[in-house]
């Protein structure tokens, strides 16, 4: 038996909640169910790494954890041209993405609920209410604060300020932003929790091997494991959710990691793949009551996909400032992240501090780049300070998710196929905050700036969006499938836009909400 | 393919030639530009067409340069490279130098990178916080008389009650 099976195993044949992914949704699902008691077989197509295994080492920890399986982009975006294969950044291991993540934790505005009353009708834009507001999810804001340690709330202390966040937050007062500080950020400025506070070892795209930074792999499993009623099942790969004659959700298929197929029946499937696996596997799952894939009656799974839109800006000083010591992104400016039509665009921005090693700002600060003007770049690393620049991006119905039949992964599956082209309001939100960071840092003396074009995409959103109508989205405000009963969708592919803000928090709140929900149901008999 | 070891030494020495003028440092010694060329030797051998588009193209140069690419000044090295820009052995040596060169130790410590800091203690008491040329600045959220204005007054939403269906 090649079957990888960790805490209280499961028969294949028992009923089970199944939970595919073990990131921000899945491993927070997880949690969440177990801890109420209900059994949960959690299917992740990833290693199980724990903090000892996690390399401090750009490329090595990349090729340890990264989704490598093919994959395509397409469309008028750089990355298309630069990463035809690496449309996004994502983990798959235990923990999900958040094994790579930062930390930065804004909530989303009240305003970002309601795009399309708020923004009106934009062209191009698929814009649409979501059948939530902020007081609906407010009280779960505060639990996944909690969950995640946020700094700056709950009695939360500030991370100090380190180099790059001097230089940052400087330049922001200067030119009189006030809506800055080191948080809210997922890592503990003191212990809390059972983890210990940052050392400020500056890696945090990578596995934080002191635990300080919060991921569902050092919080959410372990103590799921530690309830004895969840059955881990790593390097389980989902490849079909299957239905019973009735329509209702009813098995999921996986592969082990020998490629040996398996079924798991289940009450409910919670798909929570990130938002370009969970179409996938929806899209791969299509039936005879679902031809176009399972839960797209609407026509709406895989559209509407959402990257933020995002830059970076590397200015150059005379002076040293050794960005790259120190918590990555302990740094926000909100002053933008509004909403204000005369800026020239729809929807607000952060600024959030950045670095990258000598390795990664060499890959991805001008992609095909060489030449006098790129070394010089790199040759003032020392005294580099930088940002990024994450902001709301439009829902386009074309940008999407589809199955890319001439390409296999190593399974033989179709690889996943992911469009995008930039919105004109996309453009005109990055021209302005490249401008901005471009005057924050010559406020403190820069002698260049360099804008960074969007890396391959960490914030991967709304694939199986949530719609009050069945015929505007995939889920409803639970993150049920409109179509398919005992179908849920828990990660961020149901944002049904994006906001400003990084996604994580949300998601978390999402997945807490969402389990009070399934449980209710569960208990009641309704599911 | 005949085994010429002396061409094979002079083409790794037009190829650390060429990539000192795509990627010129002048503080760099020869080591992380051998090493990285080395590695695009060696990972040319993996497919015959990277191997061919190698070889003929580092001998283009050559003939392009009149005889010895490696013999060519700075700006002469660079505008010759610039004319071949899109060639598909220059895009191959540009795809492994980025991510070999500028993942070389020694390449970071000439940067001035310091590279993982975990077994050391992070950089907590190592210089995290050590920039003292701008004043501390303050960590808090602003908690001051101003406050952020979340939508503008022009976007507002019009007062569209009696309009709702
Ligand atoms: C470098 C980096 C920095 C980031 N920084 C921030 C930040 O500062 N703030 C923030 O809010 N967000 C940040 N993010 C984004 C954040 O990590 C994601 O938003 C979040 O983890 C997404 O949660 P998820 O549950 O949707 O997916 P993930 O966390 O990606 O989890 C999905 C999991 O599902 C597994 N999976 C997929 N398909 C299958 C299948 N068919 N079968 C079994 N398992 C499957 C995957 O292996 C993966 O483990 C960052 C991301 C990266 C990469």
């Amino acid at each position: 038996m090649s079957e990888n099976s960790l805490g209280q195993p499961i028969p294949h044949d028992e009923e089970a909640v199944v939970i595919v992914g073990s990131g921000a949704g899945g491993g927070t699902l997880a949690y969440e169910l177990t801890a109420k008691g209900i059994p949960c077989v959690v299917l992740e197509a990833g290693p199980y790494l724990k903090p000892e295994d996690y390399e401090n080492d750009e490329w090595a920890a990349f090729n340890q954890m990264a989704w490598l399986d093919n994959r395509t982009a397409s469309g008028s975006f750089r990355v298309a041209r630069d990463f035809p294969n690496l449309p996004a950044w994502i983990v798959k291991a235990v923990g999900g993405s958040t094994t790579h993540w930062s930390g930065a934790t804004p909530r989303f505005r009240a305003y970002e609920f309601q795009t399309r009353t708020y923004y009106g009708e934009i062209e191009g834009a698929n814009l649409l209410d979501w059948p939530i507001t902020l007081d609906d999810l407010a009280p779960y804001y505060d639990r996944a604060e909690i969950a995640i340690g946020s700094t700056h709330r709950h009695g939360r202390p500030a991370l100090p300020a380190n180099n790059n966040y001097k230089v940052f937050a400087n330049g922001a007062e200067k030119i009189g932003y006030r809506f800055y500080a080191t948080g809210p950020y997922g890592t503990n400025a003191e212990p809390y929790d059972g983890r210990p506070a940052s050392v400020q070892d500056g890696f945090n795209f990578q596995g934080d091997k002191s635990t300080a930074k919060w991921s569902t792999a050092v919080r959410e499993i372990p103590r799921a494991l530690e309830t004895g009623k969840l059955d881990l099942r790593p390097e389980s790969q989902a490849v079909q959710v299957t239905h019973d004659a009735q329509g209702r959700a009813n098995a999921v298929l996986y592969l082990d990691k020998d490629g040996n197929l398996h079924r798991q029946a289940a009450r409910i499937v919670c798909v929570a793949g990130n938002s370009i696996e969970s179409p996938r596997l929806l899209l791969m799952s299509a039936s005879a009551l679902h031809p176009d894939g399972l839960a797209n009656s609407s026509g709406q799974l895989g559209r509407n996909y959402m990257r933020h839109t995002t830059g970076s800006v590397y200015a150059r000083f005379d002076r040293p400032v050794r960005m790259y010591r120190g918590e990555t992104m302990a740094g926000i400016v909100a002053d933008e992240a509004r909403q204000d039509t005369s800026r020239g665009f729809a929807g607000g921005y952060y600024m959030e501090t950045l670095s990258l090693g000598p390795a990664f700002l060499a890959a991805f600060v001008d992609p095909g780049s060489w030449g006098p003007g790129y070394t010089e770049v790199l040759d003032a690393y020392e005294n580099t300070a930088g940002l990024w620049i994450v902001g709301e991006d439009m829902p386009q119905e074309t940008n999407r998710v589809t199955l890319n039949t001439a390409l296999k992964d190593q399974w033989g599956l179709p690889a996943p196929d992911v469009h995008f082209d930039d919105h004109p309001n996309d453009v005109a939100m990055r021209e302005h905050g490249y401008s901005r960071a471009d005057l924050m840092y010559e406020a403190v003396g820069a002698v260049g700036t360099h804008h960074t074009p969007p890396y391959p995409a960490t914030h991967n959103l709304g694939t199986c969006r949530m719609s009050a109508r069945p015929e505007d989205g995939v889920v409803d405000k639970w993150g049920q499938a409109h179509d398919v009963p005992g179908l849920f969708v828990s990660d961020g592919s149901v944002m049904t836009t994006g906001a400003a803000a990084n996604p994580t928090l949300t998601i978390v709140a999402l997945a807490i909400r969402q389990a009070e929900r399934i449980a209710d149901q569960l208990g009641k008999g309704e599911l | 393919m005949p085994d010429n070891p002396t061409t094979d030494a002079d083409r790794r020495a037009s190829l650390v030639r060429l990539l000192r003028a795509a990627y010129p440092h002048p503080k760099f010694p020869d080591g992380p530009y051998e090493r990285t060329a080395d590695e695009i030797l060696s990972q040319s051998q993996a497919t015959l067409w990277h191997q061919l588009a190698l070889t003929n193209g580092l001998d283009a140069l050559d003939a392009r340069a009149g005889g010895s690419f490696a013999d060519l000044d700075d700006e002469a090295a660079l505008a010759l490279l610039k004319e071949i820009e899109d060639a598909e052995f220059f895009v191959f040596i540009r795809g492994v130098a980025v991510v070999t060169l500028y993942n070389d130790h020694e390449t970071w410590e000439l940067l001035g990178y310091e590279g993982p800091s975990f077994d050391k203690g992070g950089y907590l008491h190592r210089g995290f916080d050590d920039l003292d040329w701008l004043p501390s600045p303050r960590i808090e959220e602003y908690d001051g008389p101003e406050q952020l204005v979340e939508v503008a007054p022009d976007d507002m939403p019009a007062a569209t009650a009696g309009d709702q269906r």
